[in-house]
């Protein structure tokens, strides 16, 4: 019997096969795929696997230990998730990307070496893309041009950081490279900095986190539940893996919490106030992999996998307001709860789960990665954080369903989604209500040995005491929380006003110059003797050479007329094209032997 | 349908007052409740994470409208003038 089979395979090789199919088939088919990976995620045992010569170097797909293994079924049971919320999309190509996003997320996870992850790292750089894409509107075209250039950009910093990491040590082994301090301040410590700070793109830690409230969503109805599970927490992972204990994450973290609680106030998007949550839960994490304490690389680990179940619900009843109604804007929204009141109850239990409610899974995660600031004695990180909590119950718990479910009566026609869309949100409030239930199994899966109780009598009471206190402030406030129709200034506005600047200049006086002083200039000294020189040139041409290459020309010209109708011109085919082929190589490379 | 009536229930004012009830009940209850892990003078004061989390609700809505309004907050066509 084979030992360990990837999981990867089943989504980047079996997702091959779904364009070739139709109807119930191809459902089961996408069903089987997912569960069989699940399956393979589940019953890999611990050591490493999958190691292959390439060129100078060793490369490793399958580095199972339980850190790993945690992350992976997590992956592999949010694809299982997604998927079933994804069945009735007729589009194949988003099937596609979802399938190699979700691939790519389980690589990166058992990478046993940074080349291979950073392989995988673009792999769903280059996938999720095409779930904004999709969406087809001219704003989503734009927002996934920029989602691609924020992720170009961090891969490139990572590469750069893989590269100086293997010339320093001659190693690309996955390996603990913690960094102190703000700067580097030698070329040793140069490398875990760069290799810090593109995993930090990824985790959307402010200042470079602007993609993710303007892309998710923009993305498709089905692409932004996927993409609020993998991005972020596969950097949280890696973050975990190598940058444990890097004092400048804790501090990030902390404002990062706080940062995506502030701007939610002011958003009017339902799914761009889930993603400013997104940043806000993602703080939590990163804080705690400052921190590094074993207390607190459990929370982390807890919180990652209660954060993908439950922000995963969030986004899928928000979505399926979108899917029935047209809209996710909560000025649009309003009285829904006549016609929509099961995805209500899942989206409140989404609400209750994040805001560590008692009795739900954010209660179980989030408290343990509080705890290990208060006791390191950390206050002001562990107020911080509390004013965070308070901030995320106010938004997910109570703003969302209150605009969309009650609020302004609009008269909106809607109705419950299809049944696969409601299963998915069924399966996700069980395990948001079973985890923060029955805790127990998931502490067992976390990466060391956990000594923490949760539902401690002071802890639970004073849980419910910031929540519903918040609740009445919440209540008491409503009238300032009625949104406008607006949007906010993120750090992207650096970014985008500097390309701005630039098209300007290129179009205006550069232009202008170009056109009046530097072409005169040039036609006189440059252009008109090299005209003469080469009317000799083309005597000594068609006389002699020409003949002889005119059969060549012929071939040469039928072939680039084939070439041609491959080449549309749009960058998200050509884009397409070259991922594939990285796509085959790795395949190939992981099938054999 | 059933669950239709439920949340027709939820949203009387009966309800409001069993809700401010339990608030109460809260802050009375938290005189009592035993504590082992102190972790700095707040979780001393009996009511004192009710009273975070009411301050702390006010602190960021207010907080936060008032970067928007002092230059966060843009029309929705800012970028494409």
């Amino acid at each position: 019997m084979i030992e360990f089979i990837h999981p990867s395979l089943f989504y980047l090789l079996g997702g091959l096969l779904i364009p070739l199919l139709k109807g119930r088939i191809k459902q089961g088919y996408m069903l089987f795929l997912v569960l069989s990976a699940f399956l393979a995620v589940v019953n890999m045992p611990h050591g490493i696997f999958g190691v292959h010569q390439f060129l100078n170097w060793e490369l490793t797909f399958g580095s199972v230990d339980k850190l790993s293994k945690v992350f992976a079924g997590i992956f592999a049971l949010m694809g299982v998730i997604g998927v079933i919320f994804s069945f009735r999309v007729k589009n194949d190509g988003e099937h596609l990307a979802a399938f190699y996003y979700v691939g790519g997320s389980l690589g990166v996870t058992l990478a046993g070496d940074f080349l291979s992850l950073f392989i995988f790292w673009e792999i769903m750089a280059f996938s999720s893309v095409f779930l904004v894409w999709y969406r087809r509107i001219p704003s989503s075209i734009d927002a996934g041009f920029r989602y691609l250039l924020w992720h170009v950009v961090g891969g490139l910093i990572l590469l750069a950081g893989i590269i100086l990491q293997y010339s320093v040590s001659g190693d690309l082994t996955i390996q603990h490279l913690p960094f102190h301090g703000w700067w580097p301040t030698d070329i040793q410590s140069l490398a875990p900095f760069l290799i810090l700070l593109g995993f930090i793109f990824n985790a959307a830690v402010p200042p470079f986190g602007a993609w993710l409230p303007d892309a998710y969503p923009a993305a498709t109805v089905t692409g932004a539940v996927f993409m609020s599970a993998f991005t972020t927490k596969t950097a949280v992972y890696t973050l975990i893996r190598v940058s444990a204990g890097s004092e400048m994450l804790m501090i990030l973290g902390v404002v990062m919490a706080i940062y995506g609680v502030v701007y939610a106030v002011l958003e009017n998007d339902a799914r761009r106030l889930l993603a400013y949550h997104i940043i806000s839960q993602v703080g939590y994490m990163v804080a705690g992999v400052g921190l590094g304490t074993p207390l607190a690389i459990n929370g982390v680990t807890a919180h990652a996998v209660c954060h993908i179940l439950y922000k995963a619900l969030l986004f899928m009843g928000t979505s399926s307001v979108l899917y029935v109604t047209g809209t996710a804007k909560l000025t649009e929204l309003g009285g829904l709860y006549k016609t929509m009141p099961r995805t209500m109850i899942y989206t409140i239990i989404g609400g209750l789960s994040i805001s560590a409610f008692p009795l739900f899974s954010g209660f179980v995660s989030k408290s343990m990665t509080v705890a290990a600031f208060g006791e390191e004695h950390l206050m002001w990180a562990f107020i911080a954080l509390m004013l965070a909590s308070a901030g995320t119950f106010l938004h997910t718990g109570l703003k969302v369903p209150y605009f969309i479910w009650f609020g302004k009566e609009q008269g909106i026609e809607a109705k419950e989604p299809p049944w696969n869309m409601e299963l998915a949100m069924i399966i996700a409030s069980l395990f948001c209500i079973g985890l923060g239930v029955f805790y127990k199994p998931l502490y067992a899966l976390l990466p060391y040995p956990v000594h923490f109780e949760p539902y401690t009598a002071y802890h639970t009471w004073e849980s419910l005491q910031i929540l519903l206190f918040t609740q009445l402030g919440f209540f008491l406030l409503l009238k300032k929380l009625w949104c406008d129709n607006t949007l906010s200034l993120d750090t992207d506005w650096f970014p985008r006003k500097i390309a701005k600047g630039f098209m300007w200049f290129i179009n205006k006086p550069l232009a202008t110059i170009e056109y009046n002083y530097i072409g005169e200039i040039y036609e006189f000294i440059i252009q008109k003797p090299i005209l003469r020189i080469a009317k000799v040139f083309q005597k000594i041409d068609t006389v002699a050479v020409d003949g002889s290459f005119s059969n060549l020309g012929k071939w040469v010209l039928s072939w680039s007329r084939k070439m041609q109708e491959a080449q549309t011109g749009q960058v998200q085919h050509y884009a397409m094209f070259m991922l594939a082929g990285v796509i085959a190589v790795i395949i190939i490379a992981m099938v054999l032997p | 349908m059933r669950l239709l009536e439920i949340v027709e229930v939820l949203r009387t004012r009966k309800v409001k007052q069993i809700a401010y009830g339990i608030l109460l009940l809260l802050i009375i209850v938290d005189f009592v409740i035993p504590r082992h892990e102190v972790h700095f003078f707040g979780d001393k004061i009996p009511g004192f994470w009710s009273l975070f989390g009411f301050i702390a609700c006010v602190v960021i809505i207010v907080a936060s409208k008032w970067l928007g309004k002092h230059g966060l907050m843009k029309n929705e066509d800012y970028y494409d003038k």
